[in-house]
């Protein structure tokens, strides 16, 4: 007894004095109040007026009520296990699909590399419903591959089939981005060292490479999952009779104009969500994977071996010969009169485009290369803090950081709409409301793969120059960027793609005046002119890979590599 | 330090000024020029023409953006304390129904309204309905040639075993239009027998689709032979070019959908607010919805009909009750979910 009071006390002392290191530097102190604040105002206070919602009974007492409702129903229970079980299926196969792509990138001795990164990053430069619609071109009941090529007449893609397809094609990309970032960064050295006393190549991968990407295929599994679990756009589209929860939150609180109903299904959802992320953090927070001193020592001799190369070659080609068919639909599709009826070449559409459209291209564009900068930066300081630093309230970043990415996008709209129409912050209708969203969407991302970036990095080399007097902004800026550019290049990248891409949520927070390009191409789609739709697209992806394009440029002129970033 | 403090302070000026304004979005109440929001449930091309015709007429700022009803719903619901539009243009009644009887729309006699029919508008003028469209079945003839069968003319046709697996109707959790066809069917039928129906129309179906419109498009896609949907989008989509698509109206009657205007409760500018309304009552404001692919019948008796929609001008409609339709909304998709499951 006396010695737990003694060790308590002084675990409290030890406490009070990080928390005086940290009031007393500053820079450091204001960071951490502003990203505090922040978080609590744009991702707890919204999910606060979502729970209040889901709670509160149309006379104001709290009742459990609409949970009651939300778990009762057998169709409910039934939605609640195909969400799981697309979650699970998709993440599973997309992350192996993922490992392949980026173990082929960083240690085989291949050609068309390029082409792989190309094609695994259409689906994300990509918007929503995309991928949907081009599988719907190819395998519907008029498809090419399922009609004309294979002449099957009732060929049925609606349901777990597609839907699972296009969510593992559209999600495997960002787990593939955040696998090559630490397969690069796994020092050679060691497994020549291993190659050297004989090891096998499948020893070193075994013994080596698995343990050491471990909580990197953990973390892109999570990542798709969650997801696989939020996703919408695909489920609208492609889903048929295999409803999921966020497609059912929208349809409990659009279509029955049942918003409580509607918010107890998203809360179920979010705690889904939760409950992977604290089995995340349990499994690998326990373990550390320090590999490098900074840097790798020197570049690694590429696989040649042809029994491992042929194999690994044949599936990248495979999947990436079917992503690049499908992406070539979507063009050729704004370019005819209309898909599966009428090929003649046209270019009505682009006319339509031009006549009614320039205004959300150009919003859209606008409002996404505002979020881009503010999205990373905050993003790398908040990975930062988390994985640097030790103060009261850390983990309450990391959570509620992490929670951005685990909300539905249709409950999270509705969140906003919620809390900002009203003082103090009045922002519904206004531009900064998107842009806000856009942020806190795609932040997440740029978090995780700055924690998983500097997860590899030994502190020991920011510590050495803290211990030379170097304050943590200069240590943040010269030290922990520069060893961690590419996470933040791709996080950057990330934001911007996602911004122009982002539809769930947003659909809630568009206006009159701010409107946005993916909720015309949903309205197109929605009315049946596939053609406009494809042309939208279109000029989305070009968009997209014009900025990046532009970005890489000027960096490659500021002297940052971004050979790392595979956009 | 005290260096050391401005660059803190400078830091965190930015960060809050960049979390805060986001862009110097200068969102100035232009209180001078009168501006007026819309939210509308229309087709977007319907939405934008009538809108800059307005702009013309009036000389007054519009904004306005195209959403489903059930969405126009949830938001005016959301926004209930700081309303951001003042008008909702076009969609079906029973959304404006619903609205109503949760206090979100001002009630709003226009003197154009004495002209629309009574059975068109809402009895205690929170709403007035500016055209009609009928539920019907759409077909892709050349996937019925296929397959030799006939175009079903009846709900009772649709039970028939040729269809298995080739209907297509949106779910009437997430869709006016589907919900419209539950409704009909059960006042048609009476509610027992009603869900019977759906049950066994479950059955036939091949997918349901979230967005009303949706099942049309997939019939003259080559999707399904049948779609269930409103009879003018159908009419569009041919007009654009899936020239497979026929139309039928089931011989036993079907129910049909009141698209509506409606004041906004507590919306900013609402004298605009009211001149549009009066606006869109005219003879010459409903008759541009033709010239754009709208393709409904219109409530003013002198605005003309569109000659594409004269072949189904003689469907047997029902006495479609909104009022039932709309405070039955939830219970009769709950009872639905349980029919078909």
């Amino acid at each position: 007894m006396e010695n737990l009071q003694t060790s308590k006390n002084s675990f409290l002392k030890y406490r009070l004095k990080e928390m005086e290191k940290i009031v007393r530097d500053p820079i450091l102190f204001t960071s951490i109040l502003l990203v505090m604040i922040s978080l609590v105002v744009f991702i707890v206070w919204p999910l606060y007026e979502i729970l209040k919602e889901s709670f509160v009974s149309e006379s104001g007492v709290l009742t459990l009520e609409f949970y009651k409702q939300a778990l009762t129903s057998s169709e409910n229970r039934r939605i609640l296990f195909n969400t799981v079980g697309l979650g699970v299926f998709v993440g599973i196969i997309a992350t192996a699909i993922a490992f392949v792509f980026a173990y082929a990138d960083a240690f085989l001795r291949i050609k068309f590399k390029k082409i792989f990164n190309l094609v695994s990053i259409l689906p994300i430069i990509s918007p929503p419903f995309a991928l949907a619609m081009a599988f719907i071109m190819l395998f519907g009941q008029r498809g090419i591959i399922t009609y004309k090529l294979l002449g099957i007449p009732d060929a049925n893609v609606y349901g777990f089939k597609g839907l699972a397809s296009v969510q593992i094609l559209t999600f495997f990309p960002v787990a593939y981005l955040l696998l090559l970032g630490i397969l690069k960064k796994i020092d050679p050295s060691i497994e020549e060292a291993a190659r050297n006393m004989g090891a096998s190549r499948g020893q070193v991968f075994k013994t080596i490479v698995l343990p050491l990407v471990k909580p990197g295929i953990l973390n892109a599994f999570l990542l798709v999952f969650i997801q696989s679990v939020a996703d919408f756009g695909n489920a609208m589209v492609i889903g048929g009779n295999y409803t999921t929860l966020s497609a059912q939150v929208y349809i409990q609180s659009m279509g029955n104009y049942d918003l409580k109903g509607g918010t107890a299904l998203a809360s179920i959802l979010l705690s889904i969500s939760i409950l992977m992320f604290v089995l995340q953090k349990y499994w690998i927070g326990s373990k550390s994977y320090v590999t490098v001193t900074g840097k790798p020592s020197r570049s690694r001799n590429l696989i040649e071996e042809n029994h491992i190369r042929i194999p690994i070659f044949s599936i990248c080609l495979l999947v990436t010969a079917f992503i690049i068919l499908l992406y070539c639909l979507i063009p050729i599709g704004s370019f005819v009169k209309v898909w599966g009826i009428d090929y003649t070449p046209t270019m009505k559409h682009y006319e339509y485009i031009g006549k009614m459209g320039v205004k959300f291209i150009k919003d859209t564009t606008i409002m996404a290369l505002i979020a881009m900068p503010i999205t990373g930066v905050l993003g790398m300081v908040i990975a930062f803090l988390i994985t640097r630093k030790k103060f009261i309230g850390r983990r309450m970043i990391e959570f509620t950081s992490m929670l951005a990415m685990a909300i539905p996008g249709t409950v999270i709209g509705i969140g906003y709409v919620l809390a900002y129409n009203e003082r103090p912050l009045m922002l519904t209708g206004t531009a900064t409301i998107i842009i806000i969203s856009f942020i806190f969407r795609s932040m997440p991302v740029g978090i995780r793969s700055g924690i998983v970036s500097l997860q590899q990095i030994d502190p020991a080399i920011e510590e050495a120059a803290q211990d030379l007097g170097a304050s943590t902004l200069k240590v943040f800026t010269s030290v922990t960027i520069p060893l961690i550019k590419s996470a933040f290049f791709s996080g950057l990248v990330y934001s911007f793609v996602r911004s122009m891409t982002a539809l769930s949520a947003v659909i809630f927070l568009i206006s009159a005046r701010h409107n946005i390009l993916t909720a015309e191409i949903m309205n197109q789609v929605d009315v049946g002119r596939i053609g406009v739709a494809a042309g939208y697209c279109t000029v989305l992806i070009v968009i997209v890979v014009t900025v990046v394009g532009i970005m890489k440029l000027l960096l490659s002129k500021l002297g940052v590599d971004t050979s790392q970033s595979k956009i | 330090m005290l260096k050391k403090r401005l660059v803190a302070l400078g830091l965190s000026a930015i960060l809050v000024l960049g979390m805060l304004v986001g862009c110097g979005d200068n969102e100035k109440q232009a209180e001078e020029t009168k501006r007026l929001t819309i939210y509308s449930g229309l087709m977007q091309d319907h939405m934008i023409k009538a809108v800059e015709e307005f702009e013309k007429e009036t000389g007054i700022e519009v904004d306005a953006v195209r959403m489903s009803s059930g969405e126009i719903l949830s938001r005016i619901k959301a926004e209930k304390e700081n309303p951001k539009a003042s008008v909702w243009f076009g969609g079906p009644a029973d959304g404006f129904i619903s609205a109503k009887e949760q206090g979100l729309l001002e009630k709003y006699e226009s003197p154009n309204a004495a002209k629309i029919p009574a059975e068109f508008k809402d009895a205690e003028d929170y709403w007035t309905g500016i055209y009609v469209g009928y539920l019907g079945l759409v077909g892709n003839e050349v996937l019925l040639k296929e397959k030799g069968v006939e175009m079903p003319q009846s709900w009772e046709e649709l039970l028939k075993p040729e269809f298995k697996g080739q209907i297509i109707m949106a779910n009437p959790g997430s869709s006016g239009t589907a919900y419209t066809a539950l409704a009909t069917v059960v006042q048609l039928m009476g509610e027992e027998k009603g869900l019977e129906y759906m049950a066994k129309l479950d059955k036939q179906m091949k997918t349901y689709t979230k967005s009303g419109t949706a099942p049309g498009r997939m019939a003259g896609q080559g999707e399904c032979m049948v779609g269930i949907t409103f009879l003018h989008d159908a009419i569009k989509y041919k007009e654009e070019g899936m020239k497979d698509i026929v139309i039928a109206a089931p011989k036993e009657g079907t129910g049909f959908e009141i698209g509506s205007v409606a004041l906004i409760k507590d919306g900013p500018d609402q004298e605009a607010a009211k001149m549009f309304i009066d606006w869109v009552l005219t003879k010459e404001a409903q008759n541009i919805g033709q010239t754009v692919g709208s393709y409904q019948f219109l409530t003013n008796p002198e605005a003309s009909t569109p000659e594409q929609a004269l072949t189904i001008k003689d469907t047997k409609l029902i006495d479609y009750n909104f009022k039932w339709a709309g405070e039955n909304r939830g219970e009769m998709v709950e009872k639905w979910n349980k029919a078909v499951k």
